[in-house]
């Protein structure tokens, strides 16, 4: 087993990277100490695209840029000691049969990737997510691994209990440990769940063509990385394998026939100093003045190109169905699509972390550019009232971190009733339901009672809801309790302008008055 | 015996058994008042005879607070986690094997438990189970009543030996109150909401065939508006109160008084006592204060 410096580090990333999942979840507390979020602050791929797209810098990021920092000392250490896809793929590799690399997938391809995210991230079209190896590795768990192991956890659990009936009770406490810590409290399934697991395996199928071949020949921040590290003066030496031994050939993990990665390609793992016979092998600061061997650059066209095409790409995935624009729900404390869409890198922690699960990842809903953005499904989840876990769990900002009060006000959207469908009015039956549910203090569904005929015609006295818009925060609890089947009774549609419930008419004292219809502002 | 005689006997008797049955039965209601909530808590059940009257040892035992909301204790929409502790000691002290403390919460179950304050006041308790619900432990019940046939109920509740139901006293927009006999919804499986329609005879339905043994209604602050929910402070009301009894519609009747309102004006108390659960009438109830 190998047990280099870098590879225990890497195994202690992993660990923690899997640690820190699990961690993302609700357990008791309204704050999260510590979440998987600390990866994405970390990822400097994440920072670059933010800063294109943003424009500005958040503290939050502040780790990614001493990341950057160091690989530009060090060197593409990350690739080497921390990514825990990196590991992964390291782990497996062995099992996969080699083949030969095609060779469309070496050299250029990875800077026409890189440059076409930050030529649309320039645009204000934050892509970075969608090929980050964080985001890849933690959508996979997130939508697809996790949601499976809890289902079939739950599954089994309940199966145990159509055998053995109540004396399930002493198998309780084991499952309850399994069910705590390690899977996920709700039973959800998401979409693009199969599409999640698929990227992660066409990373993991890439092996075949050599060990991290991901790493090498596409990833975004690898690539970003050594380009990076083309800046710093750590070198191997000697740079060639010696024609007398020959055997740092076959312990590096990214050596590509018979050439030794330099600079760029090198993942620091150190691997080679390690396995060197005859301890030739050190890796020292070379005289940074003396290393303009290469251009700082490669193939300026393709990255010129690349970002060319991002701009124009970035145009491009704008269109979205009417449908789709109504029901643009975003998590709360979002106001702007636009700067939403800059700043999210699309990993997936608030729909992890979402106590209800409320928030979905976009197929097409919010456009071919939304893909994998958090959305809000009020009929599968809706927004608690209290929790601010998707802000706080929010690597970048892009779901500001309220304090409870705060969020409380911020506007998802806003509930229209649909009179053809709401029983009271359509039934002539009382429910009120959602009026029950509205967590708004003062209520933002309320209803009057009015005499009316029910379907009989007989008299009845009957309350009708109706929604106060300046107290509506969006939630979602109306429309999700809506005991209708099908298409609820009230539902919730966006709208642009999101200014938080004011405090004053949220707090104004209550009226008291039963059963009545009242003025909002009284 | 001439056959004349025994009809006249048996109409004799017919007229004064059910007069004496009553002077013998009248339910009586406990209402304790005062500020130390685990106190007024033990002296209600005192009034109505004591716990060990409704637990015998190696009982299980169900608990059934309302925790239904995300919400914390001085909100008043779930009951006051101090009186639910007191009610669980007690059947402990009573010699119950294992007291189940649950409710199928409106808001996320996590944070139901954790902000009303009750998982943490049970928290250290022996054999006291404070689970979340779990689907396939509902049952289909055959009630046969007005509004349902049958009905998916909580397999706990079916299997324990006691049922003791313990709500909060607090507003409710579509029934007027919710007390006792809506606090039985927290054991019903399926969709809720569509009881709304005839949330009266439904409820009576349910709480035909499944009694609580004992309720504990708390009223140490009600919720005056806004409920079932609540969330502003100025829709409490402080009533220092606890109020027992073995008969849950003379409870519910006598919680309502505190809120100003008469018995008869909530339905779902009418339908109750029209169904036979019990006794709305204040005055054929007798109340211990303590």
């Amino acid at each position: 087993m190998n047990r280099t410096p870098a590879r225990i580090s890497q195994l202690f990333f992993l660990l923690l990277f899997l640690g820190l999942f699990l961690s993302t979840e609700y357990r008791g507390k309204d704050e999260i100490p510590a979440a998987v979020n600390s990866f994405f602050r970390a990822d400097p791929l994440a920072l670059a695209t933010w800063l294109l797209a943003v424009k500005s810098f958040t503290l939050l990021l502040l780790p990614a840029l001493l990341v950057l920092i160091l690989t530009l000392v060090f060197g593409r250490f990350f690739c080497g000691w921390i990514c825990p896809l990196g590991t992964i793929l390291e782990l497996v590799t062995g099992r996969i049969v080699k083949g030969k690399t095609p060779p469309w997938l070496v050299g250029r391809l990875k800077y026409l990737l890189l440059a076409l995210l930050m030529g649309a991230a320039l645009a204000g079209l934050n892509l970075a997510g969608i090929l980050d190896p964080l985001a890849i590795l933690l959508r996979a768990m997130t939508f697809f691994a996790h949601p499976l192991a809890g289902d079939a956890a739950r599954t089994g659990w309940v199966g145990l209990y159509r055998v053995m009936g109540e004396s399930r009770d002493y198998l309780a406490p084991g499952y309850s440990l399994l069910h705590d810590y390690l899977l996920p409290f709700r039973e959800s399934s998401y979409p693009l769940a199969v599409l999640s697991a698929l990227l992660l395996l066409t990373v993991i199928l890439l092996e075949r063509y050599g060990k991290r071949a991901w790493c090498r020949y596409l990833c975004p921040l690898g690539t970003l990385l050594g380009l990076l590290s083309r800046f710093s003066p750590v070198r191997r030496s000697p740079g060639r394998i010696c024609g007398d031994c020959g055997e740092c050939e076959n312990v590096c993990p990214t050596v590509e026939e018979g050439k030794m990665p330099e600079g760029e390609e090198c993942l620091l793992c150190f691997a080679c100093r390690r396995g060197c016979g005859r301890s030739r092998v050190r890796f020292w600061f070379a005289n940074p003045f003396k290393l303009r061997e290469r251009p700082y650059l490669p193939a300026r066209r393709f990255l010129l190109g690349g970002m060319a095409g991002g701009l124009l790409f970035a145009r491009g995935l704008r269109w979205k169905s009417a449908e789709a624009r109504e029901r643009l729900l975003r998590p709360p404390g979002v106001r702007d699509e636009a700067e939403f869409l800059a700043a999210c890198v699309r990993c997936g922690e608030c729909m992890k972390v979402c106590l209800r699960s409320a928030l979905y990842p976009a197929a097409l809903q919010a456009g071919m550019e939304g893909l994998y953005t958090p959305l809000l499904v009020p009929r599968l989840g809706y927004c608690e009232y209290h929790c601010t876990l998707c802000g706080q769990v929010c690597p970048t900002g892009a779901i500001p971190n309220l304090p409870k009060g705060e969020k409380e006000r911020e506007v998802v959207g806003k509930a229209v009733f649909d009179k053809n469908h709401c029983l009271p009015y359509a039934k002539k039956s009382n429910c009120i339901v959602c009026e029950e549910h509205c967590p708004i203090p003062r209520k933002a569904i309320r209803s009057r009672v009015v005499e009316s005929l029910d379907l009989n015609g007989k008299k009845i006295s009957l309350m009708e809801p109706y929604v106060v818009e300046e107290l509506c925060n969006g939630c979602g609890i109306c429309e999700h309790v809506c005991p209708l089947e099908g298409k609820s009774g009230v539902e919730i549609f966006g709208v642009k302008d999101k200014t938080p419930i004011a405090v004053a008419v949220a707090a104004k004292p209550a009226a008291k008055v039963r059963g009545g219809d009242e003025d909002p502002y009284k | 015996m001439e056959r004349r005689e025994f009809i006249r006997l048996m109409a004799i008797a017919a007229c004064f058994t059910p007069r004496m049955a009553a002077a013998k039965e009248l339910p009586v209601v406990g209402v304790a008042t005062g500020t130390d909530y685990g106190k007024i808590t033990r002296n209600a059940i005192s009034a109505v005879g004591g716990m060990k009257r409704f637990v015998k040892p190696g009982d299980v035992v169900v608990v059934k607070p309302n925790m239904g909301w995300d919400r914390t204790p001085e909100q008043a929409a779930n009951t006051n986690p101090l009186v639910v502790r007191a009610v669980v000691e007690e059947v402990l002290a009573a010699g119950a094997k294992k007291v189940k403390v649950f409710d199928r919460t409106c808001n996320d179950e996590r944070r139901c438990y954790a902000n009303s304050g009750i998982q943490g006041a049970l928290k250290g308790l022996p054999n006291v189970e404070v689970r979340f619900i779990e689907n396939e432990r509902f049952k289909k019940v055959l009630l046969n009543g007005e509004a349902l046939k049958e009905w998916e109920l909580y397999g706990e509740v079916l299997s324990a030996n006691v049922f003791i139901n313990v709500p909060v006293a607090k507003h409710h927009k579509l029934t007027g109150l919710t007390m006792g006999l809506k606090n039985i919804m927290g054991v019903m499986g399926g969709d809720r909401g569509k009881l709304h329609k005839q949330i009266g005879p439904a409820l009576a339905d349910v709480n035909a065939v499944l009694k609580s043994h004992l309720t504990v209604i708390d009223a140490t602050r009600i919720l005056t508006d806004h409920g079932p929910q609540g969330g502003d402070p100025a829709d409490v009301k402080i009533m220092n109160t606890v109020i027992a009894s073995t008969d849950i519609v003379a409870a519910d009747a006598y919680a309502t008084t505190l809120f100003g309102l008469k018995p008869a004006d909530i339905p779902v108390t009418v339908a109750a006592a029209k169904r036979g659960i019990g006794e709305m009438e204040l005055k054929k109830v007798r109340i211990v204060r303590v």
